[in-house]
């Protein structure tokens, strides 16, 4: 009955509690309110920030990523005048998934077979039954038949571009280029020496610049070409260099090799013989064999008399002349003649230890320097180098190099006794030339530019003369090496060559592998008669490209050999 | 309402005005941008593109091609020394007439012709037709000449005296005419002649003579020796 009262009373502090909770949970609302405010606004705040800054600083939508260098897949390689010898372009590739292939076999096996008739109608069914998923129908494929290939429809059928490495000039140079595999790798040549630089990201944006000299390489390449056609020969090798820096101007290895199709090339086709074929370079020793005397003071004057007679025995061998004296004869007479045994004697004076120090000197006992992987070590007498052996080293028999080495030699003999390193790098301020070691002195590298150009003008190398151009040099003609004994009938045939002899600049070194007789030759095989019309025709076309102006009236200081040359030559 | 109580408006406004005008140049900046660079890319497009026909270009006209096309074609070789000239010098030494004794040339005196010495003194000067030209120096060097030998002009070896040069038989002038007259009729008098004008030989024709258009004296004939005899 009474009980309201309590009730009347008690509600008062509940609504006042329950004010007080209302306002709490009011403020509370409002402070999530207002988190939740700031948040969006943050947000909204952010997408705006955001949206501001990359209409300042972003990418619009039609933005392309755009190429602003050009930088190809492997690095060009140029010739010294910048002339394109090795490129990467990308090609058309033809190929085929045999599993995507939705329509007839057999029609498509006829279609693939009329456009590329390198493989039959079967072949190319086998090739699609197969179960394979891929295969290479064609490499660096035509456009056209790349064209009528897209035409055919098949979505088994792949046509795609692909890097594919070019050699512009085909086999010009091929055995300095070199050549890559499949996967754009050097496996060859420069190809193969500087596969780090041509195919680095950071260097593959400039060229690789070359020493040689295409017009110069074109020349060469074309006259030895054409004598090894003459003189049926096995092989040729030729090398124009710059005597004062090293530089290799042109250096080719004949049977010639396409790059582009390097496989297919014989194994002889993509030997180089300039630098990994070693040979028995015979007479074209000789000069260094009277350079090693007169450096040691053995021969003072080119008059110095010596016995020739027909045929010298010496430690249980008979050494010959193919033009015998039968009477002393002078230093100019031994070297216009080409006599054996004259320089057999001057060498035995040098004697083994002399001979090996200069021949050491000028890197005739090691591998040829040059930044080529294919290099072949010189083939030497080594422990057995007897008196014999200094006798027969003297005159280029008993000891094999390559034409590198005789043409770096040759270097070293007429750039006033220098001995510099073979480069096929372009000598400019980014590649200075090597240094220089010193091998002859420089008045006897003075006094052996007569004594070559006596051999032109009068002895056995008068058909390497190119009128005007003063060339001096050394024929060579030695005997092979067949089934361990030595044979007149095949031989090798070199002749080195320096113009102009009055200031030389530049060496020719020419090589013929086993040429043959001719009847134009008379029935010889010797270097005067096929290897030196080469140096002549190919002086006469590359001298003009070199700056090297021809003049009828110099010569160099003939009187310190004429005097001493007593008779004329009889053939 | 006042101005102030739009304040807040034009604040926001000229603020919306602002950021707006920022905006687009951005936007144009960006714009050019990427103009810019799509123009980059057309470059090196087109670079490559050149790099591509220089590729083929070269292929097509490597070396190895064209020394074929020499040796099947053209057939140029290397010049020869002489062919090469050291400058300007040697160049104009090649045009330089070569200077040659003629032993045979008229001996021309260094006197001009009298005013009235148009007409020949000597028997000679006039020719078949007459016609002797005013100017012609040759009067005075048959006056001379003829003095010296009493057998007139007549040449001792007629194979000997080659015409002077330049001028051929064909288009001789008048004067000229008259020995090959003189060669073809009296041929048979030569041999007897010949010891006695050994010794004096004398130009039959004068190379300072005027040239005139057609020979003076149609009526000489040529013998096919005679003419071959001038040629």
């Amino acid at each position: 009955m009474n009980a309201p009262t309590p009730a009347l009373v008690a509600p008062r502090p509940e609504r006042l509690r329950l004010v007080g909770q209302r306002r709490q949970l009011l403020a509370l609302m409002h402070q999530r309110l207002m988190f939740g405010m700031l948040v969006y606004a943050g947000v909204i705040a952010l997408i705006a920030l955001r949206i501001l800054y990359l209409a300042a600083f972003g990418d619009h939508a039609g933005r392309k990523v755009g190429l602003t260098t050009l930088i190809p897949d492997r690095g060009d390689i140029v010739d010294r005048d910048g002339e394109p010898l090795a490129r990467t372009i990308d090609a058309w590739i033809i190929a085929l998934h045999p599993t995507k292939v939705i329509g007839s076999k057999l029609e498509l096996a006829r279609n693939l077979a009329r456009l590329m008739p390198e493989k039959s109608e079967e072949q190319y069914y086998a090739l699609l039954t197969s179960g394979k998923p891929f295969f290479y129908l064609r490499r660096r494929a035509a456009p056209a038949l790349v064209e009528a290939v897209n035409a055919l429809g098949e979505p088994g059928l792949a046509v795609q571009r692909e890097p594919d490495r070019l050699y512009p000039q085909t086999s010009l140079g091929a055995h300095v280029i070199g050549y890559t595999d499949i996967d754009g790798h050097g496996v060859a040549g420069m190809e193969r020496a500087f596969d780090g630089y041509l195919s680095d990201a950071a260097t593959r944006g400039d060229p690789l610049i070359l020493s040689i000299d295409s017009r110069l390489q074109q020349a060469l390449e074309h006259e030895l070409l054409d004598a090894m056609t003459t003189f049926s020969a096995l092989g040729a090798a030729g090398i124009v260099m710059d005597i004062h820096t090293g530089e290799v101007l042109a250096m080719t290895s004949l049977p010639q090799l396409n790059p582009n199709a390097a496989g297919q090339g014989s194994q002889e086709a993509r030997f180089n013989r300039a630098t990994l074929g070693v040979y028995e370079l015979g007479s074209t020793f000789k000069p260094f064999t009277v350079a090693m005397a007169m450096d040691s003071g053995i021969i003072k004057s080119f008059g110095q008399i010596y016995n020739c007679p027909d045929a010298l025995r010496a430690y249980g061998h008979t050494i010959t002349d193919t033009h015998p004296f039968g009477r002393p004869c002078t230093v100019a007479e031994i070297m216009k003649e080409s006599s054996n045994i004259g320089t057999a004697q001057i060498a035995a004076q040098v004697g083994a230890q002399r001979q090996q120090y200069f021949l050491g000197k000028m890197g005739f006992l090691g591998p040829v320097k040059i930044e080529l992987k294919e290099r072949a070590r010189a083939l030497t007498p080594g422990n057995n180098w007897g008196p014999l052996e200094v006798m027969t080293v003297g005159y280029g028999h008993g000891i094999a190099v390559t034409p590198l080495h005789l043409a770096t030699g040759y270097a070293t003999l007429f750039n006033g006794g220098i001995y510099r390193p073979a480069t096929l790098l372009k000598v400019d301020r980014r590649h200075p030339p090597a240094k220089g070691v010193r091998v002859f002195t420089e008045d006897t590298s003075y006094r052996m530019r007569a004594l070559l150009r006596l051999v032109v003008t009068q002895g056995t190398g008068k058909k390497a003369d190119a009128p005007g151009y003063r060339v001096g040099g050394k024929t060579g003609t030695a005997e092979k090496l067949l089934n361990g004994h030595y044979t007149s009938s095949a031989v090798v045939t070199t002749f080195a060559g320096v113009f102009p002899m009055d200031e030389p600049r530049y060496v020719v070194v020419a090589m013929l592998d086993d040429p043959k007789a001719t009847a134009d030759t008379y029935g010889f095989h010797t270097a005067g008669w096929n290897v030196a019309p080469v140096i002549s025709r190919t002086v006469s076309r590359i001298a003009p490209m070199l700056g090297v102006h021809p003049n009828k009236t110099r010569e160099p200081n003939m009187a310190e050999v004429l005097p001493f040359v007593h008779e004329k030559a009889e053939h | 309402m006042s101005a102030r109580s739009f304040r807040s408006v034009f604040m926001v406004a000229s603020c919306a005005g602002a950021a707006l005008g920022c905006y687009l140049v951005s936007l144009r900046v960006a714009s050019e941008r990427a103009s810019l660079e799509d123009v980059e890319t057309k470059i090196v497009l087109a670079q490559r593109d050149l790099r591509v026909l220089q590729t083929e270009i070269g292929t097509r006209g490597r070396l190895a091609q064209l020394e074929r096309w020499n040796v099947k074609v053209l057939a140029l070789s290397a010049p020869s020394a002489d062919q090469l000239l050291g400058g300007s010098f040697e160049l104009a030494r090649l045009a330089r007439p070569e200077r040659k004794v003629e032993f045979d040339a008229p001996v021309v005196l260094a006197a001009a012709p009298a005013p009235g010495a148009s007409a020949p003194i000597g028997e000679p000067a006039a020719d078949d037709t007459g016609k002797v030209p005013a100017s012609n120096p040759r009067a005075l060097f048959h006056e001379a000449s003829l003095k010296i030998s009493g057998t007139r002009e007549v040449p001792a070896k007629p194979a000997a005296v080659p015409p002077a040069s330049g001028l051929k038989s064909t288009d001789a002038p008048a004067a000229a005419a008259k020995p090959d007259k003189k060669k073809s009729v009296d041929k048979p008098g030569l041999a007897a002649a010949k010891p006695v004008t050994k010794e004096v030989r004398m130009a039959k024709v004068d190379p300072l003579a005027p040239l005139q258009a057609k020979p003076a004296t149609p009526t000489v004939k040529k013998t096919p020796k005679d003419s071959a005899k001038t040629q």
